[in-house]
Order: structure tokens, then sequence, then C-alpha cells
């Protein structure tokens, strides 16, 4: 089991959410409306007048052959439109209940 | 939850709420009725009281001044005028705009039961009369007739008037000049006077002669049957065998001493057209009825009426008011089909993507739809207002659209999918939007709080803009991004369908142009001081114009009438007048071929009574021309009226004339300079009147310098002498009648003829009312039933009436007044003023100017204090909006280019400066503030996100250059039209037209290089600065 931690413009909300459903990750757990910057050159998504972009997140916990799917469609999304902005993150799961 | 975000959510409701407004608003626009300008009933309520025999300063004295000081207490009075003339006293209260006559006519008449008792017992209760803009003819008809001549009058009444009453909305008909039929008994007094008899005497034997009455009634058998004694006369000509007295036993017989007439009426107006006799019919609409729709109606019905006429019966239109009005509005309808059609292209031009464009245009129609809505519901018309504010509105409200869309497309071409790319485009420059609208509802919304008759205009321009842009906005903000979710393709770039070659070429233009500019930025921005002071200079030349741009009042249209009013010496005979009349017709025939049709009318009609102009009588010609339309002569009316002047002159009997351009369609304005001359002396005021009215027939461009009090009138009087009179036993009652049945007639009886009643009229025969004798040679029965001649007692003596007296605000006063040719308003006054100083006025004389001086100075004020009122909103929206005090000011610089601007193009197409050309102004101040926010907006933006100042200005100059550059052009080019339209109208709307192209195309030039540069030396270096402080500090801590 790993966590899959995506961020990413809410502009990309349907493309993440189709990316979703095609691998077959049910459960997710989203927030809307966060903030956040790039490390390198990913331009702030504040959601103010001057960054008016904002992101929304979103935590799956899925099998690890899935995860790695994921990730390689988040990659891919990021490919096709790197100036949106989308990142993912994914670790191990140690237990659930 | 967001609106952008329901309605791209719910695509059909959003759709349908559109589809609401539109069939609404279409709707609306199919009930929409089509006039000139908005409604205005004109604020005036007269009195009239009649004081019969009482001469003009009795009036004055006993009844004008005590009605005066009573009235001017009425509340919302602005103006109280008056004229005092022999017999009869007028006062015309004027209102403040808005008032409600219902209270203020309830009002006048508490105040005159109050005084009523105290006036002279002689004179007749005063009668408050409503002026209302339904009184303006709406159509003027004239009938000519060669064999069906003499009974014209009845034909007209029976087959014309009768069905033209049956419209709806037809007020009242008038009839002038029409004959009527009379029988004349015309005695010989001397004759008479060797018989022993008089005109009353004969009269009387008339009178009993022609009697029906019913005798009582006789019971016969079973039946009761009504007894009817029927001595009526069946034919005229039996009125001469009717005996009159005995003379030595034998009969006197009418015959013997009258010559017995059935003729027609002496006229004391003598109607004509186009060479022909006829009469003249004046249709007024009811209170609150539409012209165009009564005017076509009775159009619509005059083909049916000519068939019922006899052959040699002619029905010719002289005047149809609704004619200027449907060209006015047409024109202008084409006028906004350009400036859509020129909108779309500048869209397309800068978008080059068919759906986008299609996108932003649809909010036109949406928008401008609900501007019908509004007049509909208001129970305003579709005029000339309505139209150009729509045309001003036509520009501004695809801009909010044009935001969001380019926002979108932003983000779809950085790959996002369409229906997220319409939600969040929209969702980060709403506020923007939002914003900008604001801005401009400041500048329009106070257009609705001028008051006065200009007032009334701007009310619906303010509306109709701030309605039509507000419910773009709210189109932009869910329509736009609901259609973009759903026609925008995945992808970017221009549309290959629009010619992939002119499409790169335009590419190719406008990335030029985005590096022009950004070179151009860059070595601005090196020089910031140097363009500063330029452009300050450049501000102050242009003010500098300022004294070389004419002003005038409203500019004035081509209507296709001219009116020309002459005055031959007073007290001409008709016969005189109708000599020059001939020859002004062989003039027009000759010399004027754009006359289409006019009618002359020389004379007086006495029934026009009280409402009739004050100067008119025998010695007066009218004359009413309509031109060709416009398009089809060379000559304008204004040249047509100076030919005509000149022509005018040629006459000596000519005393005076005024020739005027402007027909009834008008509003009412007076005449274009008025000088008012106050004062308590009558022969001061009218030596200073006549002095002053010499100075201005020697200024440039003054025609037909008037003075309001027109020359004495010479007048025969009859004064008896009372001793004398008594001694004769007679008294002045049974002499004043037996005068006037001998000259003007003693209507004895009626002879009825199929239904119609004509007057038998018995007096002298014209050879014996020709001179002064004949006048002291009547013969009056005293009561020891003796004759006794006139000459006897009285005396008979030639006299000049005294003029009438004006009043305004309870001070006599006197003007001069005239028209202008080829002449600024302003320059004419400022030429008066300088004639006036130097003028000796003696102490107690005051001048003032009044007419469109008078207009022209009020709504100047006006509009001043709404420029300053706009101003000031807009820097207060903008202050909240940026949350700052520097950022409006910065973006506000570019306001008073828009002004030079304005004064250039006025200079250069040598336009006056008018009301109608101010608005353009004001109107500017929103579009150009607009222009800058989007240009400074983002400036604070790229600084912001840390660039640097200059970085910074330039890149956003680059940004935002092609999204000023394209409202900017779509405002401008839909204003082009206006300019260019010739035809029937033009001359109202392009003033305003080329005030906001001019003010547009300067400042928006001025913006993208003045305010960038502004911005760098005030904007952000002081933000940075103290910013910059402040961090220090935290740091240090």
């Amino acid at each position: 089991m790993k966590a899959v931690f995506i961020v990413y413009n809410q502009a990309l909300t349907e493309r993440v959410d189709e990316l979703l459903n095609h691998i077959g990750a049910r459960g997710f757990t989203q927030w809307q409306d966060v903030m956040g910057r790039g490390s390198e050159k990913g331009e702030p998504h504040m959601g103010t007048h001057t960054w008016p972009a904002l992101n929304s997140a979103i935590l799956s916990v899925v099998d690890d052959d899935k995860a790695e799917e994921l990730l390689a469609g988040v990659d891919k999304l990021n490919q096709a439109a790197e100036a949106q902005g989308i990142r993912a993150f994914l670790w191990n799961v140690e237990k659930s209940v | 939850m967001k609106i952008y975000r329901s309605a791209v959510q719910r695509p059909v409701t959003t759709l349908m709420v559109f589809v609401a407004i539109v069939g609404f608003g279409l709707f609306s626009l199919q009930d929409l009725p089509i006039d000139l300008y908005p409604e205005i009933e004109p604020p005036i309520i007269s009195v009239i009281t009649e004081y019969p025999g009482a001469s003009a300063s009795d009036i004055e004295t006993t009844v004008t001044r005590p009605l005066e000081d009573n009235l001017s207490i009425i509340s919302d009075l602005d103006e109280i005028n008056s004229v005092s003339r022999d017999d009869v006293s007028t006062i015309v209260l004027e209102f403040q705009y808005g008032t409600n006559l219902d209270e203020a006519a309830n009002e006048i008449r508490d105040v005159l039961g109050r005084i009523g008792p105290f006036l002279p017992d002689d004179a007749e209760q005063p009668m408050v009369f409503k002026f209302s803009a339904a009184m303006i003819p709406v159509v003027v008809l004239a009938a000519t007739a060669d064999e069906s001549y003499p009974g014209l009058a009845k034909i007209i009444e029976d087959r014309v008037v009768n069905p033209l009453q049956r419209i709806e909305g037809v007020g009242n008909i008038m009839v002038t000049g029409e004959p009527v039929r009379e029988i004349q008994v015309n005695v010989d007094p001397e004759k008479l006077d060797s018989y022993g008899l008089t005109v009353e005497e004969v009269g009387g034997v008339l009178a009993s002669e022609n009697v029906t009455r019913p005798a009582g009634n006789i019971k016969m058998g079973l039946m009761d049957y009504p007894l009817r004694f029927t001595g009526e006369f069946e034919e005229a000509r039996f009125i001469s065998d009717l005996v009159i007295g005995s003379f030595n036993g034998n009969n006197i017989f009418v015959r013997d001493v009258a010559e017995v007439k059935d003729t027609l009426r002496e006229l004391t107006v003598e109607e004509r057209l186009n060479q022909e006799r006829g009469l003249r019919l004046v249709v007024q609409r009811q209170s609150g009825a539409n012209t165009v729709q009564i005017a076509r109606e009775i159009l619509d019905q005059l083909p049916a009426i000519r068939e019922n006429l006899p052959p040699d019966v002619e029905l010719l239109t002289i005047v149809d008011l609704s004619e200027f009005i449907i060209d006015a509005v047409d024109n202008l309808t084409n006028i906004l089909y350009f400036a859509a059609i020129f909108v779309t292209v500048v869209v397309l031009f800068f978008i080059g993507r068919w759906r986008a464009t299609f996108i932003i245009v649809l909010t036109i129609p949406v928008s401008l739809v609900a501007a019908f809505i509004y007049l509909y519901v208001t129970g305003n018309s579709l005029n000339i207002i309505s139209l150009s504010s729509l045309t001003i509105a036509m520009g501004m409200v695809v801009d909010d659209a044009i935001v969001v869309l380019e926002n979108a497309t932003k983000h779809i071409e950085r790959g996002s999918h369409p229906r997220e790319a319409a939600l969040y485009g929209t969702n980060e420059v709403g506020m923007a939007v939002v914003a900008s609208t604001l801005t401009v509802l400041a500048v329009f919304l106070p257009l609705t709080l001028i008051p006065g008759l200009i007032g009334l205009f701007f009310r619906q321009l303010g509306f109709i803009v701030a309605i039509t842009v507000s419910v773009s906005t709210l189109a932009a903000l869910t329509l736009t991004p609901m259609l973009s979710s759903r026609l925008m393709a995945v992808g970017g770039g221009r549309s290959k369908g629009f010619g992939t070659k002119t499409s790169a070429a335009i590419e190719r233009f406008l990335e030029n142009l985005d590096n022009g500019y950004e070179s151009l930025l860059n070595w601005a921005l090196g020089r910031k001081r140097t363009i500063f002071f330029g452009a300050v200079l450049i501000f102050f030349a242009s003010i500098g114009l300022f004294p070389l741009i004419g002003t005038s009042f409203m500019p004035e249209a081509d209507q296709n009438r001219l009116d020309a009013s002459i005055e031959l010496p007073v007290g001409l005979r008709l016969e005189e007048t109708v000599k020059t009349a001939r020859v002004l017709e062989q003039i027009l025939e000759e010399k004027f071929p754009e006359v289409d049709l006019y009618s002359i009318s020389s004379g007086a009609d006495p029934t026009m009574g009280i409402f009739g102009a004050a100067d008119v009588g025998s010695h007066t010609i009218d004359m009413t021309m309509r031109l060709i339309p416009v398009r089809e002569r060379e000559r304008s009316v204004w040249q047509l009226a100076e030919a005509l002047r000149q022509e005018l002159q040629q006459f000596p009997e000519i005393v005076n004339f005024t020739v005027e351009t402007e027909g009834g369609g008008g509003m009412g304005m007076g005449a274009p300079v008025e000088v008012e001359i106050y004062g308590e002396d009558f022969t001061e005021t009218g030596r200073i009147a006549r002095e002053l009215a010499d100075r201005m027939e020697a200024i440039e461009g003054l025609r037909d310098v008037r003075l309001s009090r027109g020359p004495e009138r010479p007048e025969l009087q009859v004064i008896p002498d009372q001793e004398k009179m008594a001694s004769f036993g007679l008294n002045a009652a049974t002499v004043s009648s037996a005068i006037r049945n001998r000259v003007d007639g003693m209507t004895a009886t009626l002879f009825r003829e199929a239904g119609e009643e004509y007057d038998v009229v018995v007096r002298h025969k014209e050879d014996f009312r020709e001179s002064i004798s004949h006048i002291e040679n009547i013969s009056v029965r005293n009561q020891r039933g003796e004759l006794v001649k006139l000459k006897e007692f009285a005396r008979v003596e030639e006299y000049f009436s005294p003029p009438s007296i004006e009043r305004k605000n309870r001070v006599r006063y006197i003007t001069v007044s005239s028209s202008l040719h080829e002449r600024s308003l302003g320059d004419a006054t400022a030429d008066i003023s300088a004639e006036l100083d130097e003028m000796d006025l003696p102490e107690g004389i005051n001048v003032d100017f009044g007419g469109q001086i008078e207009e022209q100075q009020e709504a100047f004020a006006d509009l001043f204090v709404l420029l300053i009122l706009s101003i000031f909103l807009v820097y207060v929206v903008m202050a909240a909006q940026f949350e700052s005090f520097r950022m409006p000011a910065i973006i506000m610089l570019a306001v008073p280019f828009a002004f030079s601007g304005v004064m250039l193009a006025l200079f250069i197409t040598g336009t006056e400066l008018s009301v109608i050309s101010i608005i353009g102004g004001i109107i500017l101040i929103g579009i150009v503030v607009k222009n800058s926010i989007v240009l400074i907006d983002f400036t604070n933006l790229m600084y912001a996100r840390g660039l640097g100042v200059v970085e910074a200005v330039v890149t956003a100059g680059r940004s935002r250059l092609r999204p000023v550059l394209m409202t900017a052009l779509t405002t401008l080019l839909a204003m082009i039209p206006m300019v260019l339209a010739r035809g029937e109208g033009a001359e109202i709307w392009a003033p305003m037209a080329i005030a906001v192209i001019g003010g547009l195309f300067f400042s928006t030039l001025i913006t993208l290089i003045f305010v960038p540069v502004a911005y760098g030396m005030f904007g952000a270096k002081k933000l940075k600065k103290k910013k910059e402080k402040e961090d220090q500090a935290f740091l240090r801590e």
C-alpha cells in the first residue's frame, strides 16, 4: 500500500479525476483551494490578486502497482502542460484500519 | 457557490436566462414607440386674464402686477414672465423640470381664488392654461381647389377633418384660411338715410322674417297635430324681396337700399400653397400619444380620403413631423449595425478565432437588448438619445467578455481543459471586471442626476449605458465562461479557417507591434523627465486651443424645413401684403428649386386669438417651406436660409424678417441670442434696445436682429364728446354697437340650408367704409327717434396704440434677439458683451443674456459640476479597488489628455463645443480610465511578482498592449459611422462622436507612453522604498 499525494493546479481538476478513475483508484481525500509554490520554477498559486491560481490536493492510498501507474499518469499530465503545475509525492503506508 | 461556477455547471439554465432577456427585450422593442427625443413636457403654465377695454398699462397695474405678486410664492417656480397687452394679460409661469404640474396648477388656482375678488370687476375670470408638447402640430395639411373653392370649408370639414378626428390619439384639428359662406346684405348708407332707416332696423326685419316656431297643437278627430309656423328663407335671394318699411305709402324692399350677396366672408388671412389658393389643417396630437404613430396613421388614411374628394381638390402634406424622426432613427439604426460590424472585425482581428469572436460578439445583442426592456418598462421611446447611447455602449459591452475570454484562452493554451480554463480563467479576472464596470457606472450614473432640460436627455444615456454595461458584465461572468467551456477547442492559436496566410500575416503584424511598443517603452523609460514635462506641455498647449473653439448650446439639425416670418409696415392692408407674398412665391419658384413645397399665409387669423403671436396682423407673411431630402440637395438648410435672407433684403417694403431653420420638432429653446434689457422706463429701455440692435446688426454672423416690443401700431379712434353725446340723447353703448354694426357687420340672422347655418350679415357697402369721413357720416338713431351723424358729437383720430408691456420676474424688460449664421454662440456672445460694455447704460437699467446663451451657461455649469463629480467617484471606486491613494492618481493622469484630444479634435474639425460634445468628454473619462486600469493593474501584478520597476512596466505594457488597443478600437470604430453619417439628424450626434474619437485616440497614445512613465516615476519606486525600510527593520530585530 502506498500513499500518493498529488498537488495540482485547480485547472487540472478534471484531468486528475479522470486519471484516478482510469486507474481504478477509488479511495481518496481531497482538499480544495490550497496554496503553494514550486521549489524551482513553479509559479506560486496563492489565490491572490498577484498570484490568482489555486491548487487542489489529493491523497489517495492505493496498491503498489496502481501507485506507479498513478505517478506515470501525473508525469504525463505534467509533460502535456508544464505551465499548469502538477506534482505527486509517494510514501509507504505502514498501517491502516 | 460562485456565479460563474453555477453558470458553467448548468449551461441550460444559463442559456435560458439570456434567452429570456433577449426574448423580453425583443418583445419590448416591438412595442417601443419611435420619437425624436425623450418625451419632454415643458413645465409651463400660463394664466390668461381678459379685461376688455383696458389699455396695456392699465392691465399691467390692475391685473398683471397683483397676479404676479401673488403667484410668485408658488413652489418650484423658476421664472415668471408676463405680457400685458390691450385687453389681455398673459402670465407665463415656468417651473423647474420635473415639477408636478397638476399640483402646480392646483396651487395656481388656489392663489387665483384668493386674489380674484381684488381684480377689477370688469376683468374676466383668469384662465389657467397648461402648455404641452402635444400642441406642436404633428402634421400640417393643405388643401387647394379651383371650382370647389367656395365650398371647400364644408368639404374639408366633412370628408377630411371628421375621418381624421376618428384616429385614436388625434387631438385638435385647426383649419385656417377656410372660406366661409356668408350672406351679405351690403347697405348703401345714403339711401338708408334718405328713407330714415338704420342698419339695426334692416337687421331686425331680416331676423323677424326668418322665423320658424312651434304654434301649439291641434286636435283633429283621433289625431293630435303639432302646429308649426315655418317662415324661414328658403333661398338667400328671397332676402332682397323683403319689405323693410314704407316711405310715402310705398313699400321699401331690401333691394332698394342694399345689395344681397351669397358669397364668402372677407378673409383676414390668405393661405396659398405652391401658388394655389387653399386652406391649412393643423393636426395636434393628444397628450401622451405618439407623434410618429399618429402621423403614420394620418398619412395612411390620406389616399382613401383623397378618393372621396372632388377631382379639383388637392390635399398635400406641408409638415410631417414623423418623416424627420423616422429618417433620423433609421439613420442611427444603420449606424448601430455598422458599429456592430466594426466591433466584430476588430475582435476577430485581434483574437483571430471564429468561435472566440462569436462568444464575445454575442454579448452585444444580449446586453443591448436589455436596454429595450428598460425603455419599455419606464415608458420611454426609441429616440436619438437612446439609440446613440446604444452606439456608445456597443464598444464597451464587449470589453468584459474580451478580458474573460482572453484569460480563459491563456489557460487553454497552457494545457487546461476548456471547462476548467473557463472556470479558473473567470475566477482570476472576475474582480477586475467588476471593478472596471464600477468605474464605468461611476461615470454614467451621475449623468442621471443632471437637472433641467438637458438632464432629461442624459438620464436616458446614463441609465442605458449603466444597464447595458452591467448586463454585459453579468454575461461576461456567466454566458462567456459557459460558452467557452462548450465551444472552445483544446489547444490554441489562431483559427485555421481564417485563411492561414492572412492569419499569419496579422499575427506577425501584431507581434511586430508588441516588439515596437516594447522598445518604445524602454526608450521612454530612459527619459522619464523629458517625457513627463513634454506631456505636461502638450496638455497646456491643447488647453490653449480652448479660446479658439466656438461654443454653442446644442448642435442644430438640418430638418428639411425652413420657416420665414416677414413683417411689412404695420397696418398695411391684406391686399397689399398679398402682393408682396406673390413676388415671394415667384422668387421661391425661380431661385429655390430645393423647396419642394411651400405654403404662404398672409395676414392673421383672428380665431387664433390669444394663442397667436403678439405681432401678427394684416401686415405679416408667414412662409413654411418643405425641402427635398438632405442627400438630394447641394445647399444645406442654413445656406438656403442665408440665400433667402439676401432675397428678402432686396425688398424695400419689408421692415423686418426672420428665417428659421429649426422646425417645430425642436425643444423650444428660444432664439440663439437673446439680450434682455430690464428697466421700468419704456423710452429708456426702448432707446437702449434700439441702439443695441443697431450695434448687433453690425456684428458678424448675427442675423434677423429684432426687438420683442414691436413698433407702435396705428389705430383709428372714435372719441365722443360726452356732453354733446348726452345732449343728443345717445350713450356710449348704443354708439359703439352702431359703429360696429356698420363697419364690422351685424349678424342679423342665420340662413339654414342642408343642415348647415350661415351668417346673414348686414353692414355698410365696402365703398362706404373706406375713409375717415365715411365713419364720421355714420348715422345713429337716438332715443327721440332722430338720426344723428357721428361727426356731430365725436371726432375720429389716428392714434398709435402703446406697445405691449413685457415683464420677467416682475421687472419690465425688452429683449433684443437674433439668429446665428456660421458663427458660434460663444463668439457672438463675447462680441455682444463687448458692445454692451461700450454702451453707456443709465442707472436702473440692467442687461442680461437669455435664450440659448442662458441655457448654455446653465448647462455648461451643470456639466462642469458633473465632470468633477464623475472624476471624484471614479477616484473613490479605484482607490477602494487598489487600496491605495497613489494608484488611482497615476491611472487618472490619462484623463486630462482625453480632454486635450477632445480639444484637438474639435479644433481640427471646426466643431463647436456644445452640450453634446461635453457629454462625449464625460463619457471618455470612463473609457480612458478603464484602459489605464488594465495597464496599471497588470504592471502592479508584475511588480508584485518580483520584477523590477522597468521590467514590470515593459512586460505589462507588452502583455496589455493588445487588450488596450482592442477596447480603444472597438469604442473608436463604433463611433466612426456616427461621424461619417450624412443625412437626417447627423448633425446632432456627430459632435459627440468627434469628441470621443479625438479624446480616445489621443489619450490612448498618451496612456500607452505617459502612464507607464509616470508609474516608473511615482508608483512603484516609492512603494518599494517603504517596503524595504520595513523589511530591514524586521531583519534587525
